[in-house]
């Protein structure tokens, strides 16, 4: 009996090690996403995961072009009226949907529509709020009346929920998605993979390059690492940071890293005590390192900035200086606000976001020397989502990167905001004086000055710590050629080979 | 015997139903709802409304309970509410993938765990047992995420002999689809055979000690024949209710596993249809794997009865 056991044994690892890896097929991208995706219905997307087949699979009115504008992408072209209310887009004759239906004005009125609507749930509606009204006076074109001024309404249309479904296909793009993207919709097998294949009818002749597109579900992290070194995977999306150090000794392996708006923040709600007093809020502010904090918690992953907007963009105020940290001139402004020996705090971070996790620790760390005592207290998501933001007085929290500057900043940052009020209640006129001007400005100049304003005044008198923007990394295997990671956390695969 | 299994079966649809309104209970008092999942980060309460509006959330919390139950009833397990695609193939495919990984697991750990404890027994205090014990110490003492990573990085990075996770398709070839689950069964089955196999050596020791042992050895039956034939029979009775406690351990062992290995069960899926509270999903999912766990035992107290003829279910005369 003995024997025999020992001959399974024998025979079983003889067995494994027989085993290989099933041949690659060619042109076929396979790369590695962390979490199962909700919902393939663009309108309701809130994960990267989710954004990156948005891209794929459908395409928008405009496309942001990576350099804080964009470029035409199912509208070919469009115009504004002078009072910045009435934007005509004339529609890319020809595009067809992967079911083989032409692309009509009417799918992009209906596509808003659903946007705009409240029970759809999609976080877009928001930016929408200003539409008036959606004609469509013939097939091609598509008029949109607005109710305010609003200098970067096109931009909106580069958002990631804004993408053009077709009308008659509403109630089944959660599970069957269908498109005008490069690539078409094959299968999902939830928390396994999705498949995708080639758009041979995609409006850019010649792309995409690829044949299909594999996503595999992977959560853990030792399981990609492995996968990319042998071979199994082609490209990792949004390496874990902790894992970079793994690939630095690989040749097959490319570390790819972009900066992008994504930013956490250390949250001071204005409307608890001590951090109503604008004196505290600029004293906890100025003591920060924020290179330090890029270290620890991004592993050197990101840039030090003033607000969201980041030193990549051209409306980076270069003018003021990241400011080493302060703890003379923060301890007295602590002091003028009544807290001279500093005071007790409890600060909530998100558990399972580990950059905020991170940034909370060293936050902690970083304002001892103030006197300011803190508790940390890690929360589920789910908890923090109903009963720390926007509710309590000291959180971290962070934000994905946004298409355009306006919707970047002023949900935030304006009084009226719709997120400001469910972060850190911060009311500042002057700022709200510079955002408005802004979505009414004429000009590029004109924008761009009073963006740079708008970072003095934030500066000046801090709604929180933003203290850095994080970098987007990808890994991915040396026979991938012809991509590179996009600020927006998306992939672009349109000109990727694998060879 | 016949009344007994459809009084039993009785019982676990009984049990299924209080576990039904428990899950559905738990699901009430859970902070947020899928409402405010579908709704996002920063949502206003009225958007929230409108969606749990759509979704029939704002009904009382019996109606709502009543509306599921009721579909059930008529074989209709609803549609997942963040997904939305039915609930029924989407529970029952991985449900498949899982009971695949599960049902090997098991077989290793009962054929492994009472052939390493009846070795261990009979070469009790020798070497063979010393290795027995502490193999069988270590898989029990360490947790499986562990042993998963290990195996990932020691068989998938450096020895590049099996994949680092994921499901294989059979239309990829056998040892293609094969090797995916080579590395999540061992792991599985490294951490409950210490279970089994211990057990079986203390009452396999036990049983060897016994007179209808000694006498059997006095008639001068082969050791072989009197292991197999008449000890083994009577030192499984044990084995087998732990096995069927294992079953359950299985169940929980097996959500850590396909989250490592990336495997699409049903241990995932419901880790993703808690985090978004998706009530048709975890309530489908749930009863499932209850219902496994109450046939499990059912099926334990049957070859019980097969084992011990002491104990014979439905039978009036003693």
């Amino acid at each position: 009996m003995r024997k025999h056991f020992y001959g399974a044994l024998g025979a079983a690892a003889l067995g494994f090690a027989a085993l290989t890896a099933p041949a690659m097929a060619q042109g076929t991208l396979r790369v590695a996403i962390p979490s199962n995706l909700n919902t393939l219905d663009a309108a309701k997307t809130k994960l990267g995961e989710e954004y990156i087949m948005n891209f794929l699979i459908f395409s928008g009115l405009v496309e942001v072009d990576g350099k804080g504008g964009v470029k035409p992408d199912l509208a070919e072209s469009w115009t504004k009226s002078e009072d910045l209310k009435t934007w005509t887009f004339k529609l890319r004759p020809g595009v067809k949907f992967h079911n083989g239906r032409e692309l009509e004005a009417e799918d992009v009125k209906a596509t808003i529509a659903r946007v705009m609507d409240k029970a759809t749930g999609s976080t877009a509606r928001v930016n929408f709020d200003i539409v008036e009204s959606i004609e469509t006076p013939d097939k091609g074109t598509v008029v949109f009346k607005l109710k305010i001024p609003y200098s970067g309404f096109a931009e909106l249309f580069g958002d990631r929920q804004v993408r053009i479904l077709p009308r008659d296909k509403f109630d089944t793009i959660a599970s069957e998605p269908i498109g005008t993207g490069p690539f078409k919709f094959k299968a999902f097998r939830p928390g396994d993979r999705v498949e995708l294949v080639k758009n041979p009818d995609y409006y850019i002749k010649g792309e995409p390059k690829l044949d299909a597109v594999t996503f595999r579900i992977m959560p853990e992290s030792a399981a990609q690492v492995a996968a990319l070194e042998t071979g199994e995977l082609d490209l990792v999306w949004s390496l874990p940071l902790e894992t970079l150090d793994q690939f630095k000794k690989n040749p097959d392996v490319v570390i790819d890293s972009t900066p992008t708006s994504t930013w956490d923040g250390l949250i001071m709600n204005s409307a608890h005590k001590p951090f109503d007093d604008p004196r505290v809020r600029k004293a906890i502010a100025m003591a920060l390192d924020k290179p330090a904090l890029v270290e620890v918690a991004l592993y050197g992953q990101g840039t030090p900035t003033h607000t969201m907007i980041p030193p990549s963009h051209p409306y980076y105020n270069k003018d003021i200086p990241i400011a080493a940290p302060d703890i003379e001139g923060a301890k007295k402004l602590l002091a003028e606000a009544g807290y001279p020996n500093g005071f007790e705090a409890t600060l909530y971070l998100p558990n399972g976001r580990p950059t905020r996790e991170r940034l909370g620790i060293a936050a902690k760390e970083l304002l001892a020397p103030l006197g300011i005592k803190i508790e940390l207290q890690r929360v589920p998501w789910d908890k923090f989502v109903k009963e720390i933001e926007g509710k309590a007085a000291f959180y971290t929290d962070g934000f994905y990167s946004r298409p355009t500057i306006d919707t970047s900043i002023y949900p935030w940052f304006h009084s009226a905001g719709s997120w400001n009020t469910q972060l850190w209640n911060y009311k500042n006129p002057a700022i709200d004086r510079v955002l408005d001007d802004a979505r009414a400005a004429k000009t590029e100049d004109e924008r761009a000055a009073l963006y740079k304003k708008f970072q003095a005044l934030a500066e000046e008198v801090p709604a929180g710590a933003i203290p850095y923007v994080q970098n987007h990394v990808n890994a991915f295997r040396k026979n991938v050629k012809g991509f590179s990671s996009s600020p927006m956390m998306w992939l672009d695969l349109r000109e990727t080979t694998v060879q | 015997m016949a009344l007994y299994v459809i009084m039993r079966l009785l019982g676990i649809v009984a049990i299924l139903a209080v576990m039904s309104v428990l899950v559905f209970a738990i699901t009430q008092v859970m902070p947020g709802n899928v409402a405010n999942v579908l709704a996002g980060q920063f949502a206003d309460e009225a958007t929230v409304r409108a969606i749990e509006h759509r979704l029939g959330l704002d009904a009382p919390a019996h109606v709502q309970y009543w509306r599921w139950a009721a579909g059930i009833l008529s074989g209709n397990f609803g549609q997942s509410i963040v997904m939305e695609r039915p609930v029924g193939p989407l529970v029952w495919e991985a449900f498949l993938s899982s009971a695949l990984l599960a049902s090997i697991a098991f077989v290793m750990v009962a054929v492994f765990g009472i052939v390493l404890g009846v070795v261990a027994a009979i070469r009790q205090n020798r070497f063979t047992d010393h290795a027995v014990s502490v193999f069988s110490y270590v898989g029990v003492s360490v947790p499986e995420f562990f042993w998963a990573i290990v195996g990932i990085i020691v068989f998938a990075r450096y020895l590049d002999w099996l994949p680092s996770g994921g499901a294989g398709n059979l239309s990829q070839g056998f040892w293609a689809w094969a090797s995916h689950l080579v590395l999540p069964v061992l792991t599985l089955t490294f951490t409950l055979i210490a279970h089994v196999s211990r057990l079986t050596r203390s009452s396999m020791i036990e049983t060897l000690r016994s007179n209808y042992v000694r006498n059997a050895r006095a008639k001068g039956l082969p050791e072989g024949v009197i292991i197999r034939r008449h000890a083994l029979r009577n030192a499984l009775l044990p084995t087998i209710t732990v096995l069927a406690i294992d079953v359950g351990w299985l169940l929980g062992n097996i959500v850590v596993v396909e989250a490592v290995f990336s495997y699409p069960g049903i241990g995932r899926l419901l880790l993703f249809a808690i985090e978004r509270h998706d009530l048709p999903l975890i309530q489908a999912g749930i009863l499932l794997i209850a219902a496994v766990y109450c046939l499990a035992n059912l099926i334990a107290d049957l070859l019980y009865a097969y084992f011990n003829p002491k104990i014979r279910y439905g039978q009036i005369e003693s």
